[in-house]
């Protein structure tokens, strides 16, 4: 058997050829990062940063990659370094370089000039060219010269200039222009990915080892930008929401805590505009949606799974279920105000707000109940029936515990979509854009005994109540304006108060999942 | 398939095995008075003409076996030849597998199980069962064992029980002890019948399984290889308490050891590749002086 693959079993002699690829892996990391901030915004591309406008700095170090990079795979091919390449870098690296350098190709070409026939020969020339020269030489040169060449070009425009702060191009054809302050964190971005890709791979010096380095890279770089994003998103709403949610808050004093947003209605009354009505509405219109499709939902899942004969039936409803949860909500609205409504008082309410959404819950926690309950082992329904117990009381006992988990993921899936929900909520449910601390529905203390059908009524569940992404998006169409001193304020105060309450049930579901997790298997 | 076809698939593998019996040999090898042992005892379970068929598979081909009571039967064969499908008919557990089914009759005490009209449910308590692979429920030990009983409402330990001071929480307790302390269990599990079962080790899982069927109190017990996964030290505990069952109940063991079935059990019966029972009588005869060659040699090792 030939032995001519074989790498050196032990590693540990950092070559000056490692640390320098090590080195560059790190800077494109670097580079990568603060692309990511200036196409947040936290940096403009034309800061002053060691003499140097950000964008030509970008391209200076991007052109030293790309001459790096281009090094690492001579030292490779000529041999002066030890490392184990394949003979060709793959298609899947050179139908990627083809694509990149036809679009390049077309889009040099379409600066210059040319016509789109001859945009697209200069791209297909290009484009064949990066497919030759990654597919055909040995893997060290194929994954590093048309890197090289990206990086080299795309280094050169930002430092010449042609690419730059000041840069902009009406797109022909579509009403839009594209800034270079958008183009180039783009140009930055891409590039450091790949010089940052194929270091890695020189690091880990080619073949199976070097393309294990490549992909973590790769990874890495794009999972911490995704995250980067997300968190970036919170942030946004965060610090922009901040005053609002803490205006006029105070800690000590005849209430200990005073936090006006969270208790005040927005009336003429109020010295601090507050969102208490709709907090206390979104609150209970989840806690009846779920009140109403849980049980209802799980209860069917029970039915489907365990009772139904698995065929045709089982399977049509599933594919119902399925349409029903991808179903816009909006038509859930139209269906609760033409439905609901005239059954409720002929008036948009509380209920027939948490009976909709309760209608949008139901699929998905009937689909992730019933994939729980599938995926219980068979064995404890055997060895429960082997006992002598019967069916209800195996899926009592056994099953539905066993399910709870997957149960709960559901809810709390379902729950982060109903909370935010706006639409069902403007057709069914209503409200004002700035209701008083009044107009806060009283659930609880609603309940009223009388002597005659249905014996139990209560008039907060049938008068309409506001929520909090209805009256933000009521506050939005009304341009902002109102009676409350600080429209804007309220408005981002009001948005961050919305996430951190789906926030909170999230945390609630995600308890109770982790508390049952446990119970099951420790 | 045709009774030809499957005899000669037998005589094939035989072949493989390296044994010169043919085809012919092999039909005739097979006689109905090997299997009609005269029990000893009042026959507990009496089975006529079972036969089985997954799907076009025909796993179990017309057997009949009385089984008597308080004594221990055991059952061996090599792998896939229908030992385990065959207790399943016992406590109709094969009911639950859909390709499965049955014919012919298997009398419970003189009833007919198979009948129209029989109460699964309480069938299964008399008629108690311990699965070939341990499978213990995802919750503490002390619920596994005394699952059975708080389900048939023998103990009481809800919230309502509580409250009404029907809980006995000493006899669950006590019902937990004993059945461990039987399965040789309770002196490894004593200081956590808190945790979760799915935590304890296969052959504690074997034993865990056995306690939990041993606290619903059945009459009959169907063990398929209960010592599969044990040390020698609890496989000989296993063997002990098997023995020590068969004075008050019925015990059906399937097990791949024949020092086991010799050790442990009245009667023995065999069964062959193919789904047949060869040969049912007392252990000491099968074992000595069995009437079939095929039956001789399997159980000297030559074929299986
Ligand atoms: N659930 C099932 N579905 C289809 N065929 C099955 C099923 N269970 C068993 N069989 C078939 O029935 C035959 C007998 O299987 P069985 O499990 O009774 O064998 P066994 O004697 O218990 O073997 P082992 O000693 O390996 O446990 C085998 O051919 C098997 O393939
Ligand atoms: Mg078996």
């Amino acid at each position: 058997m030939s032995r001519a693959t074989r790498t050196a079993l032990v590693r540990d002699d950092r070559t000056a050829y490692e640390a320098a690829a090590g080195a560059a892996v790190g800077i494109s990391g670097i580079v990568f990062v603060v692309g990511l901030a200036t196409l947040l915004g936290v940096v403009g591309i034309d800061d002053p940063v060691a003499g140097l406008e950000l964008s030509v700095l970008f391209g200076v170090v991007l052109l030293a990659l790309g001459v790096t990079v281009v090094g690492f795979g001579m030292a490779s091919r000529l041999g002066y370094v030890d490392a184990a390449p394949q003979p060709s870098a793959g298609i899947v690296a050179a139908a990627a370089f083809t694509g990149i350098w036809f679009a390049v190709g077309a889009a040099v070409s379409g600066a210059a000039g040319i016509g789109t026939a001859g945009r697209l020969a200069v791209g297909a020339v290009l484009g064949g060219s990066a497919f030759a020269v990654t597919a055909f030489p040995r893997e060290d040169v194929g994954s590093t010269v048309p890197v090289g060449a990206v990086a080299g070009l795309c280094g050169l425009s930002l430092v010449v200039g042609v690419i730059g702060p000041g840069w902009e191009q009406a797109l022909v054809g579509y009403n839009a222009t594209l800034f270079g302050d958008t183009v180039v964190p783009v140009v930055v971005l891409f590039t450091s990915l790949v010089t940052g890709w194929s270091a890695a791979k020189a690091y880990g010096g080619f073949g199976a080892r070097g393309r294990n380095v490549g992909a973590y890279v790769l990874i890495y770089l794009v999972v911490g930008s995704i995250l980067t994003v997300l968190v970036g998103l919170v942030a946004f709403v965060t610090v922009r929401g901040l005053p609002g949610l803490f205006g006029g808050f105070s800690v000590g004093g005849a209430s200990l805590v005073s936090w006006p947003f969270l208790t005040n209605g927005a009336g003429l009354t109020a010295d601090v505009a507050g969102v208490f009505p709709a907090l206390l509405g979104t609150v209970w219109l989840v806690i009846g949606a779920v009140l109403f499709a849980v049980p209802t939902g799980v209860g069917a899942a029970v039915f489907l799974s365990e009772y139904a004969e698995q065929g045709r039936f089982t399977g049509a409803v599933e594919v119902a279920t399925n349409g029903l949860w991808s179903t816009p909500s909006i038509v859930f609205g139209l269906f609760g105000a033409a439905f609901l409504i005239p059954r409720f008082g002929n008036q948009k309410s509380l209920i027939a707000g948490m009976l909709t959404l309760g209608f949008m819950l139901l699929p998905l926690v009937l689909i992730t109940s019933r994939e729980a309950i599938l995926a219980v082992p068979d064995e404890y329904r055997d060895a429960s029936a082997a006992l002598g117990v019967s069916k209800w009381k195996t899926i009592r006992s056994v099953v539905l515990p066993a399910a709870i988990p997957g149960i709960a993921t559901g809810v709390i899936l379902g729950v982060g979509r109903i909370a935010g929900e706006t639409a069902p909520i403007l057709l069914t449910m209503g409200g004002g854009v700035l209701p008083g601390k009044s107009a806060a529905p009283d659930v609880l203390g609603g309940f009223q005994l009388s002597g005659s059908p249905p014996f139990v009524s209560n008039p907060a569940l049938l008068e309409a109540t506001s929520a909090l992404p209805y009256q933000l998006y009521a506050l939005i169409t009304a341009g902002l304006s109102g009676n409350i001193e600080n429209p804007q304020e309220f408005a981002w105060g009001l948005a961050l108060t919305l996430l951190l309450v789906v926030l909170v049930f999230y945390a609630v579901g995600i308890a109770t999942r982790y508390y049952f997790r446990r119970k099951l298997h420790q | 398939m045709s009774q030809t076809d499957t005899a000669e698939t037998t005589a094939n593998r035989t072949d493989g095995e390296g044994v010169s019996t043919t085809a012919g040999e092999t039909v005739e090898e097979t006689r109905p008075e090997w299997t009609c042992h005269e029990t000893d005892g009042e026959t507990k379970l009496a089975v006529g003409d079972l036969d089985v068929h997954y799907g076009d598979d025909h796993a179990l081909k017309g057997v009949s076996m009385d089984i008597p009571e308080e004594s221990v039967t055991a059952l061996i064969g090599p792998s896939g030849c229908g030992k385990s499908t065959f207790l399943r008919c016992l406590n109709r557990m094969n009911d639950r597998i859909r390709a499965a089914s049955v014919d012919g009759t298997v009398e419970f005490d003189g009833e007919n199980i198979y009948q129209d009209g029989v109460d699964l449910v309480e069938l299964r308590k008399r008629v108690g069962m311990v699965f070939q692979s341990p499978n213990p429920f995802p919750k503490s030990i002390r619920e596994n064992v005394s699952y059975g009983p708080r389900k048939h409402g023998d103990i009481e330990t809800g919230l309502l029980a509580r409250l009404t001071g029907r809980a006995e929480p000493d006899r669950e307790e006590d019902l937990v002890k004993r059945s461990l302390e039987r399965a040789a269990l309770w002196e490894e599990v004593r200081d956590r019948l808190d945790d979760n079962a799915l935590g304890l080790s296969g052959g504690q899982q074997q034993r865990l399984c056995i306690a939990r069927c041993l606290a619903v109190d059945p009459e009959v017990i169907l063990m398929d290889e209960p010592a599969s996964a044990l040390d020698p030290i609890a496989t000989a505990k296993i063997e002990d308490l098997i023995e020590d069952l068969a004075e008050d109940y019925t015990v059906v063991v399937v097990t791949h050891s024949m020092q086991q079935a010799a050790r442990v059990s009245d009667q023995t019966a065999v069964f062959l590749t193919g789904g047949e029972l060869v040969e049912y009588d007392d252990t000491q005869k099968i074992f000595e002086d069995p009437e079939s060659q095929r039956v001789e040699d399997y159980i000297s090792g030559k074929f299986g």
